[in-house]
């Protein structure tokens, strides 16, 4: 008969085996996790999280007019200013601003972006860096470059008139500068996104659809369009947030004209001294973002569309 | 190139090449333009370039911007780096949350966040200047420098850590031989890109900077204001040399890494958008 | 007794609700190359990682030679792994590879230099140490992985499915090398894999583990001629299985009625009593078919041939004793499909397996 073979039928009659160790070893993991979150921790909370929550108390202060100093007392004073037709017009202006101009750096990023995408392998390469060479650029020299361009006299307006126009452009520090300006600076982060979802699509289903009868067109509305969604939407949040709080561009390109939101936040904390209604504007900034991406984020089909 | 199937695109495509390229061509042009009414080619000179570089204003904003962008760069890799160790053996719903707030710093307008720190270190009476300027530009580099490393760090076969704790490498002896070398490529692309987003940065500084040097974007948007228009180009072709070189020498460093020990393909810059 | 090479006492490990191993008691002898086998999820992987010190147990003790090896952590353990993934360090060439223990344990450049050469000598792949691992193919990685680990000579090789993602060729030049290294090397090997003919081919020893439990340890002759449980008869080849009972024992045999065929003696495990419902377990190839009529007790139809060259594989229909399968040799002549042949098979050839054990096909 066969001796010992361990395992199921076989009752032990030994003596119960030994329990792992009482004392539970201080896990060297924790402690060493935490620390190292720990830098993390303080530039985000301290350096972000506080500051944020800060402006948000302060918004509900008041700014004494004779010594200057912010006191916090609640009051939704500041809010109420931007109900004066002086603030919300332009907070309205920089809000239509803003979106028109992602709106068409949409469109222009989309076309480029499946244009790349349709192209092989070396040529997606010298586009993609070519698109993203100038982004490496001098932000402020590449938004000054415009002054230049734009200005009447300037290459850009001789070009036109040379074309038969009269007059001058007249583009220079009014919004449609502006406009220019924060299109040019943002397009490249609005085409990787759009690039990067419409690389993922497998060529294999251009051939499926064409061998279910769909035409070029058709093919293009119900495989590109819905698998380029969700880039679509990342650039869009990636431009269209920014935008909104734009300063240089307005600054330079704008002249001191045409203000946006982010020159009258700048404003009031560097210059006019009213923090409260800073704090106030700054938070409605906030606010209008997250209910933006809120609705940006709902509309993104659920995870990889894959 | 695949041009006849799509026209339409084709030209927009080259228009928006035409559209990117343009300003920095009017820079570089402009640069050696006798000429400053920007109304014609007056002839070529060096004479910009000259005063550029001889301008007081001009040098120390550069030694500062320098300082701030190394310190920046460093302190930005310091926490990217950590954050990204912490990362992996961490829950989901902490995880969602430190990738919440990566997302949160980069997206946030400048504006916003330049100015709650400014308002911060006022009422905590810390004085503006350089680290206040260096702490403001970390807020957000250090969010694109994870989000790099951590793309690196994903494509890290756990069994790589294991092979060398299985071969008697203590954990700190680990990280050093093991995880830091395979991470290397990725840390220096980081730490390059963090340096350029900051030699670049306006909006952080002017808020941030107090009474101390001015940094070299600050002192061109100075100029800007004040119509000292012909050094500009000068300084703004140099310094576009200057980061299109880092810039190019990152993403090649990034591009020729080799993998990871999970797939067999190559890394590439777009890797990081695509999460792998 | 001499010191086991890996003494496994009592062990369980929780992951949370889920038992992965429970009360395993196993040794490993020094020297031997010995073989963990089960399906996917029995508790295998788990074992190999708590003796390299990945994982802690949940309760009782892994030693190995002769010491306790309880908190002991992976970088204190005289033991090394080959992983299924290789694991080799992707910026290190194949020297510093193999070089990365001798490394750590301060060994001399001089004796490094040596050693290493050693070690890729053995596995064949001298010439190669500057190469880096994605310039090797999947076979000679897997020799690196295994340089690497056996320069640092660990008391046990710990062997995680490591030629898994090889094609059938090469895992089985592999296994043939593997067997011959650790012959010549004379360090105990600790191999896990789901391929059962794989750790045959290769081990003194083999243990069969199901759901976290040790189903059967011994060699492979006891483990496919006299397995514990159907799970152990099944895992390890094909089975045809006979219900019967027990009605006597004699001195190395059992006497058995036979269902459907009547009363045989065969082999068995110490211990069973009279009464107690068994499965007489033949295999294949101990069953024989014979082609002139006879009792229609022992008729079975052919339901289909298949030839394998050296083999051919024949399935039966009986109506009292089931779907059954033989194997006969390839050369002859292949029983026609929906013939009428008669089984018959010597009592050596039949094991006794209890039939109340719970480990159900």
């Amino acid at each position: 008969m066969d001796g010992d073979q361990g395992g199921v039928t076989i009752e032990r009659v030994a003596a119960p085996p030994p329990a792992a160790p009482r004392w539970r070893r201080i896990d060297p993991g924790r402690f060493a996790r935490l620390a190292l979150l720990a830098p993390t921790l303080a530039i985000t909370l301290v350096c972000f999280i506080v500051p944020l929550g800060l402006i948000a108390l302060y918004s509900f202060g008041s700014v004494n007019q004779v010594d200057f100093n912010v006191y916090f007392g609640w009051t939704t004073g500041n809010y109420r200013a931007f109900t004066s037709s002086l603030y919300l017009h332009t907070l309205a202006r920089s809000v239509i601003l803003s979106v028109s101009t992602t709106l068409v750096c949409a469109v222009i990023g989309f076309t480029f972006a499946y244009f790349i995408s349709r192209q092989g392998p070396r040529a997606q390469r010298l586009l993609l860096v070519a698109v993203i060479v100038p982004f490496w650029t001098s932000f402020i020299v590449r938004t000054y470059s415009w002054v230049d361009l734009l200005q009447n006299l300037g290459p850009i307006d001789r070009f036109a008139r040379a074309l038969g126009m009269n007059g001058h452009i007249d583009i220079l520090y009014t919004q449609y500068s502006i406009g220019i300006g924060i299109l040019y600076s943002y397009l490249p982060l609005m085409i990787l996104p759009i690039y990067v979802s419409l690389e993922r699509i497998d060529p294999a289903l251009f051939d499926a659809a064409e061998d279910l009868g769909a035409t070029p067109w058709r093919q293009f509305r119900r495989v590109v369009l819905p698998m380029a969604v969700p880039g679509l939407i990342a650039g869009i949040i990636i431009v269209g947030v920014p935008a909104l709080g734009e300063y240089v561009i307005p600054e330079i390109l704008g002249g001191g004209k045409t203000l946006m939101a982010g020159n009258i936040l700048a404003d009031q904390f560097l210059q006019t001294g009213n923090y409260p209604f800073g704090s106030a504007l700054a938070v409605s900034i906030m606010v209008v973002l997250m209910v933006l991406l809120f609705m940006l984020r709902r509309a993104q089909p659920a995870a990889d569309p894959q | 190139m695949n041009v006849r199937r799509h026209p339409f695109a084709a030209g927009l495509s080259l228009l928006v090449l035409l559209f990117l390229w343009l300003p920095l061509i009017g820079v570089a042009v402009n640069s050696f333009n006798r000429q400053t009414i920007m109304a014609g080619w007056g002839g070529f000179t060096t004479h910009w370039y000259g005063l550029a570089l001889h301008d007081q204003n001009v040098r120390t904003g550069l030694e500062t911007t320098l300082e701030i962008a190394v310190a920046s760069a460093l302190l930005s890799l310091a926490i990217a780096v950590s954050g990204a160790l912490w990362w992996r053996r961490a829950s989901p719903r902490a995880r969602a949350v430190y990738d919440g707030l990566i997302y949160a710093r980069i997206i946030l307008p400048e504006v916003v966040s330049a100015t709650a720190l400014f308002f911060l270190f006022l009422k905590i009476h810390f004085t503006l200047g350089l680290t206040a300027i260096v702490i403001g530009h970390t807020v957000w580099n250090s969010a694109y420098a994870a989000i790099i490393v951590q793309a690196r760090m994903a494509g890290l076969d756990p069994a790589l850590e294991e092979a060398a704790a299985d071969l008697g490498a203590t954990p700190w002896r680990t990280f050093r031989r093991v995880t830091f070398a395979a991470l290397l490529p990725a840390i220096i692309a980081a730490g390059l890109l963090a340096f350029t987003f900051s030699f670049d940065d306006v909006v952080t500084s002017v808020f941030l900077q107090g009474a101390s040097n001015t940094p070299l974007p600050v002192v061109i948007l100075g100029m800007i204001r004040f119509r000292i228009t012909p050094e500009i180009n000068a300084i703004g072709l140099l310094v576009m040399l200057f980061t299109v070189t880092l810039m190019s020498i990152a993403v090649l460093i990034y591009a020729t890494a080799g993998s990871l020990g999970r797939s067999g393909r190559r890394g590439n810059m777009l890797d990081i958008y695509r999460g792998r | 007794m001499t010191e086991a090479a890996v003494d496994i006492n009592g062990v369980e490990k929780r992951f949370g609700d889920l038992v992965a191993v429970r009360n395993l008691d196993l040794r490993v002898e020094p020297g031997e190359f010995f073989s963990i086998i089960g399906p996917s999820g029995c508790g295998k992987t788990t074992t190999l990682r708590m003796i390299a010190g990945f994982e802690d147990p949940t309760a009782g003790r892994i030693s190995v030679g002769g010491r306790d090896m309880t908190g002991v952590r992976p970088y204190r353990r005289p033991v090394n792994t080959v992983f299924q993934s290789y694991a080799l360090f992707p910026h290190l060439d194949v020297f510093e590879n193999v070089a990365f223990g001798l490394r750590e344990a301060k060994v001399g450049k001089a004796e490094i230099r040596t050693r290493v050469g050693e070690a890729v000598t053995l596995v064949q792949l001298q010439g190669r140490e500057r190469s880096r691992p994605r310039q090797l193919s999947g076979g000679q990685q897997q020799r690196v992985a295994l340089a690497r680990a056996l320069v640092n000579r660990p008391e046990v090789l710990l062997l995680d499915e490591p030629l898994g993602a090889l094609d059938l060729k090469l895992r089985t030049d592999m296994q043939t090398q593997l067997k011959d290294l650790q012959r010549s090397v004379g360090v105990t090997f600790c191999y896990v894999t789901h391929d059962q003919g794989e750790a045959f081919s290769m081990s003194d020893r083999v243990a069969v583990m199901n759901h976290g439990l040790l189903e059967q340890v011994g060699t492979p002759e006891e483990i496919y001629h006299r397995p514990a449980s159907s799970f152990v008869a099944d895992f390890v080849g094909t089975a045809n299985r006979f219900a019967g009972t027990v009605d006597g024992v004699e001195a190395d045999r059992y006497s058995v009625a036979v269902d459907g065929v009547g009363p045989r003696t065969a082999g068995g495990p110490a211990g069973l009593a009279v009464g107690t419902t068994v499965q007489v377990l033949v295999r294949p190839e101990n069953l024989q078919l014979e082609t002139d009529g006879g009792s229609a007790d022992r008729d079975a139809t052919v339901v289909d041939t298949a030839f394998l060259g050296a083999e051919r594989t024949v399935r039966l229909h009986s109506p009292k004793l089931g779907e059954l399968t033989a194997t006969a040799r390839g050369s002859g002549k292949a029983p026609e499909a929906g013939s009428r042949v008669r089984l018959s098979w010597s009592d050596e050839d039949a094991w006794l397996i209890p039939a109340a054990d719970r480990s159900q096909p």
